[in-house]
């Protein structure tokens, strides 16, 4: 063992790291932060890391060509060994890096670890957001199959909505007039040189801004940040309380990127690589794309948003978000940390945290969009399509070929664009009915001029049989009346 | 060898055993078989994937029990040939709302996947001598029919089951909605899955009075319920609260 420790100080006496190193690891921290609300940041590390390493893997298989960029992906998935592993490894690291920065982002806002000193700290953070998104989209786009096609498809289209440089900025982004060959090679210089280069620089920063103001104290109330004595305080409350930071607080570090890391690769295993899914060719149509998971939400916001606010909000909320994270540290870079004395800032986080949570979930199931092969592909529930007349089966062939179904679920299949109508004569009578048919309303169209009378007749006469067995439909009481006291009788018998 | 160089091997000839382990195991895990390739859908021509996509929403998941006619009836696979599935796949069967499907005729499915469908409908739902020996009525009419003959075959044949005010086939609504082949095919091959008997006219095997019927009274049959269209089906109320 002798040369090993001469190979060692030949080298140290040239490198000369073991003190900065040393410095490094043994700075004392304050004792309370030892704790596993700040392992997130170092998760969010490890996850690069893994990336860097899939990623590297990947681009020695990965062709980015128009061509053959969605084989190659075949060709992981399916000849190389474990190749279908490696990309599950990338694709699940992605969204798990992505959500642990967000994590690790919403417990620094929870815990005013942006307060003075560390605005810069922040800031750099809100750049690395940004560059850990344009990876999971850039990524995405190298997929390029149909979901990447789509979701960059209408990246372009929002982008060519700037005003006055819109298509030249969509020109230079697909690099060219159209998603093509061409546009995949920028992509690909983007997510595997670009991208990478700055993120890892930006992380390098951010890891010694780490080091040398030091790990946040945990926040009590009524310890308010003072740009004053602030410095001092940190410093006496580390030397007097506090550990070294190796081993005392980062073994939790250490097992909790550990944790993360198994979990990838449990997702991995469990649920296989992203896609790709169907070819990138603009001429299938019979093609659902979905954002990958992490834009899911803005899907949801484009969807519920009335059409002339598309452009307002995609333009301008981008810019106003992005701003107001980076005014943060400046605007409330003094005061109180402690979320006991920051009743606000808990409240805008619960609200972002809660509708960030309720877009994501509307959008893996898209109520606002019709499903546009359930009228064929959904069958009429058995239970529904015994004990009807002729005429009102062939209502329920009707309800399927004019593609009612494409919005209303029956036996919990079909759209959810509009209400499912498995109890539907409950709640409505035959008029009612058939008016909601001819004239539609409230996002439904009017099928008055797409329907023959035999068409409503059976249609609705089927609609009406639906109800449950021991609940009788919905009747206009006053029809059963003009049928049996019509007003020419009771005038005669007068 | 100390205890401890002993166990440190034994843990890493542990380790590599586990992670070789892992490795092979790896590609039966299940996340493996996610990786599927995805096929162009003008390129599927799988008939179960095209039947449950274009066709179940109608006949009926496996052929039977759907809004519209079972195809899977193993009468009714003895019964049509291939032409004619052909035909009524690619062009719809107007003015019935039997779709067309064909790329030709504004459908989504290629000539090959039509086929396919044809083709698959054998295999997946063979006719196995389904007639037993008899011989059923054709499928193309032949010669003249007479509705009032028909109407008293239907009498017969028929009124037993349809005269049930909500089984009724003689209302206009309904004979809007369906042509004389959905008719004939429905005589002759029957709807078992509903309880309608095919020509034979067998129920819980036995046979019912005025089966089976032949080419003849199937025509007449088709002639009497051709007789009761109306000029204007559907008017949503009934006549008599029109009074
Ligand atoms: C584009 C999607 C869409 C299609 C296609 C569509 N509907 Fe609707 N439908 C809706 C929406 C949305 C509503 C809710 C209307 C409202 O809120 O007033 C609705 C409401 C209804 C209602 C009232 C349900 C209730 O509980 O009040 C009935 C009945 C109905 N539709 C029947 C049909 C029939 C029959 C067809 C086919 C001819 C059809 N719909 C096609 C979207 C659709
Ligand atoms: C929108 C509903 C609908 C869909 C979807 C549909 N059909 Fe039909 N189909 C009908 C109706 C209605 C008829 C004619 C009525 C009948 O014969 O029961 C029919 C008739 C047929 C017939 C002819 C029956 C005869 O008289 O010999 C065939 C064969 C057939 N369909 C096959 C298919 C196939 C295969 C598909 C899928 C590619 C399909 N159908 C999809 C509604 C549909
Ligand atoms: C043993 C009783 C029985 C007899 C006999 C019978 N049917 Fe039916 N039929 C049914 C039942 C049950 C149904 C399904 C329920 C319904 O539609 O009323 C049905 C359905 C039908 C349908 C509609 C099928 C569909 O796809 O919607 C037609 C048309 C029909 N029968 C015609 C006839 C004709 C014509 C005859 C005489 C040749 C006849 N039936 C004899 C029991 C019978």
């Amino acid at each position: 063992m002798h040369w090993l420790k001469d190979t060692y100080n030949w080298l140290e006496r040239r490198i000369q790291l073991e003190g900065p190193v040393k410095d490094a690891i043994l700075h004392p921290v304050p004792k309370n932060t030892a704790s596993w609300w700040y392992v997130f940041g170092s998760a969010a590390f490890t996850l690069l890391l893994l990336q860097v390493v899939t990623g590297i893997l990947l681009a020695i298989v990965y062709v980015p060509s128009g061509a053959e960029a969605w084989s190659s992906l075949q060709i992981l998935n399916h000849q190389l060994p474990l190749g279908w592993f490696l990309r599950a490894m990338h694709g699940w690291g992605s969204n798990f890096m992505v959500a642990v920065v967000l994590i690790h982002m919403a417990q620094v806002f929870f815990f005013g670890a942006y307060k003075f000193p560390r605005e810069l700290t922040w800031i750099l953070g809100v750049f690395m957001l940004l560059m850990t998104l344009g990876m999971a989209f850039t990524g995405q786009v190298l997929r390029f199959d149909q979901d990447s096609y789509w979701g960059l498809g209408i990246g372009a289209s929002i982008a060519s909505r700037v005003p006055l440089i819109g298509a030249p900025l969509v020109h230079i982004m697909l690099g060219g007039p159209i998603i093509a060959g061409a546009t995949l090679t920028r992509f690909f210089a983007l997510h595997v040189f670009v991208i990478p280069g700055m993120l890892l620089a930006f992380t390098g920063l951010h890891v010694w801004m780490v080091l040398k103001l030091g790990v946040n104290e945990w926040p009590m109330p009524g310890r308010p940040v003072n740009r004053k004595t602030y410095i001092k305080e940190y410093h006496d409350l580390a030397h007097n309380d506090g550990i070294p930071f190796v081993p005392g607080a980062f073994w939790k570090d250490l097992v909790f990127s550990g944790a993360i890391l198994a979990a990838v690769a449990v997702c991995a295993a469990v649920f296989g690589p992203y896609g790709p899914t169907g070819q990138p060719d603009p001429t299938i149509i019979q093609t659902v794309p979905k954002p990958d998971f992490f834009f899911l939400w803005l899907y949801s916001v484009l969807s519920y948003l009335p059409a002339n606010l598309e452009t307002p909000f995609l333009l301008i909320a981008p810019v106003l978000g992005i701003a107001v994270l980076l005014a943060l540290p400046f605007y409330a870079g003094e005061g109180e940390k402690s979320w006991h004395r920051r009743p606000v800032a808990v409240m805008v986080l619960a609200l972002v945290a809660v509708s960030w949570g309720t877009l994501t979930h509307l959008a893996t199931f898209t109520p606002w969009s019709p499903v546009m092969n359930a009228w064929s592909g959904a069958t009429v529930p058995a239970k529904f399509v015994h004990n009807l007349s002729p005429t009102e089966r062939q209502g329920a062939v009707v309800f399927q070929s004019k593609q009612c179904r494409n919005c209303h679920a029956l036996g919990g299949e079909g759209g959810q664009r509009g209400p499912a109508l498995d109890t539907v004569a409950t709640r409505l009578t035959e008029d009612q009915l058939i008016r909601q048919v001819v004239q539609g309303g409230g996002n439904m169209p009017a099928y008055g001029t797409s329907l023959s009378p035999p068409e409503v007749t059976a249609l609705v006469r089927f609609l009406t049989t639906l109800h449950p067995v021991g609940q009788p439909g919905a009747t206009d009481a006053s029809r059963a009346d003009a049928e049996t006291n019509s007003p020419p009788v009771k005038a005669q018998a007068h | 060898m100390n205890l401890r160089f002993f166990s440190a091997t034994g843990f890493s000839a542990l380790a590599l055993a586990a992670s070789l382990s892992f490795i092979s195991g790896c590609d039966q895990a299940p996340g493996a078989s996610r990786a599927e390739v995805v096929e162009r859908p003008d390129q599927i021509t799988d008939f179960k994937t095209l039947y449950t996509q274009n066709c179940a929403g109608c006949h009926g998941n496996d052929g039977r029990n759907g809004a519209a006619l079972a195809l899977s009836n193993p009468v009714y696979q003895a019964w049509v040939d291939d032409a004619t599935l052909q035909r009524i796949i690619s062009q719809g069967e107007p003015p019935t709302q039997m779709p067309a499907f064909a790329q030709s005729s504004g459908g989504m499915l290629t000539d090959a996947q039509v086929d396919a469908l044809v083709k698959g409908m054998r295999t997946a739902w063979p006719a196995n001598g389904a007639f037993n020996g008899l011989t059923p009525p054709a499928s193309q009419p032949s010669g003249q029919s007479d509705a009032a003959q028909g109407q008293k075959t239907y009498q017969t044949a028929c009124a037993q089951c349809h005269s049930k005010p909500n089984q009724q086939v003689t209302d206009p609504t309904y004979l809007a909605l369906v042509n004389n082949r959905t008719l004939r095919t429905l005589i002759v091959t029957g709807r078992p899955d509903l309880g309608h008997p095919d020509w034979r006219g067998v129920v819980n095997g036995q046979v019912q009075p005025g089966y089976p019927l032949n080419d003849q009274q199937v025509g007449d049959i088709i002639a009497y319920l051709n007789s009761l269209r109306s000029d204007t089906p559907g008017q949503p109320y009934s006549p008599h609260s029109q009074q």
